[in-house]
Parts: structure tokens; sequence; C-alpha cells
């Protein structure tokens, strides 16, 4: 089976599993960017317990494999009676791991930071909450772009977590495996469409970041 | 002078940074409008005291009151509190994603709730006060040490502050810098500033302080009167030290 016949019999499905992967891709990363905002925040607050639940959070969900993290979400919470819908699972999994990452990598644009501004904003009498709002949040998020612009594409890469559970449409991955069940003649050619679809938009992304990169980098 | 309520003043203050003792039962007065330097050999505690005024070190006994009121621990009011006290330091700290003009404008906008265009017009000439106004719209990394501790300066003084803290302000510039920032620093003086200054610039001591603090080993070993110190200094250690500096 080559790549025209494959086309013309799945080609539909690629687009929905195209769509699927970007929308979630989307949706995952938006939510993670917040959190992982919300965990900074508390993780560099004057007040002990956040800075430790903070910490813990970082720690739990930057250390779990993702496959783990969605068999807990999926088949695990049910028993506490929290049963989510297929596609939220992966989504909660997504999301935890991606904004445990995202968190670290804000943490790092913050000790880029230095001291020495932050001391010189509560100098002038900034509350912890405008020193955090004018001066270290806004250096952290532009000194992030390039990381975030990876953790993006981890966090696209991340989605075919979603092969592992019946969703419908199915997104790039579980395509894979929903065609070779069906197509025993079609060998790698599925694969190689998927990997096609994820590398071209990971350049983008890339190339997308690092214009943004550009126009935002703080000179120091 | 003697009636008045200090602007600073010090009682008993003791720190230690795990078990070195930093700071030793340092009792302190700055009245409005003198010019007090604090000078020391480095590890004296001269920094550290000066870093204390705003609570950016705690204490671990003692008072800090600022106009006769104790210096409030955390939150709003020491927010408020430090609003009034200007800071200056070593490495300037100038924000590094705003303009020059927004460094200066930003307290004013954010604490004093000053409208933009009064704060930009207020900011603009501090600015021209210390001779930076045409770097308004550059960013600090592109102005060279001396322009970015001037704007620091009108940092500062945009927050109309009773007194100002100066934290050993030429020590990381180049030679032919250091002149710029002490201009600006002895016509602040001149309009009758209250200033504690941490610093080595001797010549500038002399010139428009009013009282020389000599701190070692964490604490005041003497204090007098520039020319008193200066030319007859009654403590060994400051002796010593006066004799390591003129490098003879």
């Amino acid at each position: 089976m080559g790549y025209a016949e494959l086309i013309a019999e799945y080609g539909d499905k690629y687009l929905h599993a195209i769509w699927e992967t970007l929308s979630m891709t989307a949706v995952c990363f938006a939510v993670a960017m917040v959190l992982s905002i919300l965990i900074t925040v508390m993780r560099v607050s004057p007040i002990k317990p956040l800075r430790i639940v903070g910490d813990i959070y970082v720690q739990i969900f930057r250390n779990i494999p993702g496959v783990a993290l969605l068999v807990i979400v999926a088949y695990a919470l049910p028993n506490l009676k929290i049963a989510l819908p297929w596609k939220t699972c992966v989504e909660v999994t997504v999301i935890l791991l991606a904004s445990a990452f995202g968190s670290e990598n804000f943490m790092t644009g913050i000790n880029a930071i230095g001291v020495g501004q932050i001391e010189a904003a509560r100098s002038i009498g900034l509350t912890f909450g405008q020193t955090m709002m004018k001066v270290v949040i806004p250096q952290a998020l532009r000194s992030a772009v390039l990381p975030m612009t990876n953790l993006l594409i981890a966090t696209m890469l991340t989605t075919a977590l979603g092969s592992q559970v019946p969703l419908n449409p199915q997104e790039l991955t579980g395509l894979v495996s929903y065609i070779t069940t069906r197509s025993t003649g079609a060998g790698i050619v599925p694969f190689v469409i998927s990997a096609l679809c994820y590398a071209g938009s990971a350049v983008l992304i890339g190339m997308v970041g690092n214009s943004i990169d550009k126009k935002v980098r703080i000179m120091r | 002078m003697a009636d008045q309520i200090p602007v600073i003043e010090l009682q008993h203050v003791d720190k230690h940074y795990g078990k070195l003792h930093v700071l030793r039962d340092i009792n302190l007065s700055v009245h409005k409008g003198e010019v007090l330097v604090l000078i020391g050999p480095s590890g004296s505690g001269k920094s550290t005291l000066c870093r204390t005024i705003n609570r950016l070190e705690t204490i671990d006994s003692g008072q800090i009151l600022i106009e006769g009121k104790e210096l409030p621990q955390e939150g709003r009011e020491l927010a408020q509190m430090r609003a009034e006290i200007g800071m200056v330091f070593q490495s300037f700290n100038l924000f590094a994603h705003k303009t020059i003009l927004q460094n200066v404008t930003l307290g004013p906008i954010e604490v004093l709730k000053t409208p933009k265009n009064i704060a930009e017009a207020e900011a603009m000439e501090l600015l021209d006060r210390v001779g930076v106004a045409e770097q308004a719209h550059k960013v600090p990394a592109q102005l060279s040490g001396g322009q970015q501790q001037r704007v620091a300066i009108a940092r500062s003084l945009a927050m109309h502050p009773k007194a100002m803290l100066f934290d050993e302000p030429t020590s990381a510039l180049d030679p032919e810098m250091i002149n710029e920032v002490l201009e600006v620093m002895v016509e602040l003086a001149r309009e009758g500033m209250t200033m504690v200054v941490v610093t080595h610039e001797m010549n500038f001591a002399r010139r428009v302080s009013n009282r020389v603090v000599f701190m070692a080993d964490g604490q005041i070993v003497e204090e007098g009167t520039p020319d008193e110190f200066f030319d007859h200094p009654k403590s060994d250690r400051a002796k010593d030290f006066l004799d390591s500096i003129r490098g003879h």
C-alpha cells in the first residue's frame, strides 16, 4: 500500500487527527502556561507553605512518566468517583506534566533576573505582588520564550498519549495504530505520514518561537 | 538639632549571620539634612547596616526608627516605609526590561499613584538634573555604568524620599565615571538631602559629610567630623585603616 492509496483511504482521518493533535496541544499549553505562572509565584512567595506546595507539585509531575500519570488519571481516579471523559484524561495528564516543566523554565528566568532588581523594586516601595507583576514576571516571560518553545513542541509530542485511550476522532499517533490494525499491508507508511506532521509542526513552532525571542529578548 | 526627632535612628541593633556577629549593639541617629559617611574595612558590617535601615536585611534585636516610628515588620506598611527611603546600590540594579524613563516612573505610578503624564514630566526633570535626559528612551544596557548609576539616583529621587541610602555607589564604576556620580551626590547634599553613604571616597567624605562613622568587626569604633576623623583618628583600628587606604 503506497502513500497515494493510503491518503485516498484515510486522508480525512489524517486531517481530523492533525486537528485533534494541534487543538489538544493548544488547549494544554495555554492552561499549562497559566498554571505554571501560578505555581512559580507560589514557589517564590514569602509564604513558606506555598513555596513547599509549589516545589512538591513540580517534583511530582516532573518525575512521573507520562504513561503512568495517564493510567492514574484515567483508571485510578474513577475509583475515587472522579471519572473524566477520555480526552479530558489525556489533557489533564499533559497539562500536569507541562506545567511542572513550565514552572522550571520560569524559575530559570527568575534566577537570571538576580536579587538586585528585586531589592531595587522593594526599595522604591513596590509590594511583593507589584514586584512580581511589574518586574519579575515580565522579564521571566521574555527570557523564557526559547525554553517555552521547546516545551510547546514537547507538549505536542506528549499528546500522543491519546493513543493509549479510546479517542474519537483520534490524534496522529492513535490514528497510526488504527490504520495498521486495519490495513496490514500499509507497513511503515502511516508512521511516516504522522511523523512528518509532527516534525512539520515542530519546525513551524520553532521558527515562530525564534522570531518572538528576537523581538522580546532583554539586553543585558 | 538635638531636640528634633532624627530621620533615622538605630537603637541597640544586633544581627548575626549564623555564628558571625555582623552588627554589635549599633546606636546611631541621623538628623534631617545630615550627610553621614560610613567607612571601614570590608566585612566591617557597614553595607549590612545601611541595608537594615530599609529592612532589606532583618535584625535580630534592637530597634530602627524612621522619624520616631518603628520600622514595620512586613507587608504593605513596610513597602510604604521603604518608599520614603531612597536606596542606591553598588550594582545600579536598573530594571533591564524597561526604558530609562520607565525605570524612573515605575515607583511614582505604582506606589504614589501619580498620573502617568505627571510622573513622566517629573522623571524627565530628574533625568535632566542628573544629566541623562537624552538617554530617556534607551534601555539600561545601552548606558555606561556612570549613567546607569545616575539614573538609579533619579529613580530614588522620583519617590520624594525623606532620606537616601547609598551602598557603595561608586565601587562598581570605572575610575573616569566616579566623579560624574559623586557630583550628583554633592549636589543632593547641598540641597539638604539627608544621606547615609557607604563609601571609600575620602575626598567626598571630607567635602560633603557632616559626620564620619568608622566601623570594624560589626561595631562602631569611632565617629566624628571628617576633619577630626581623617586628621586625628583616635583608635588604632582607624589609624591602620586610614594608613592602608592612603597607600603608605
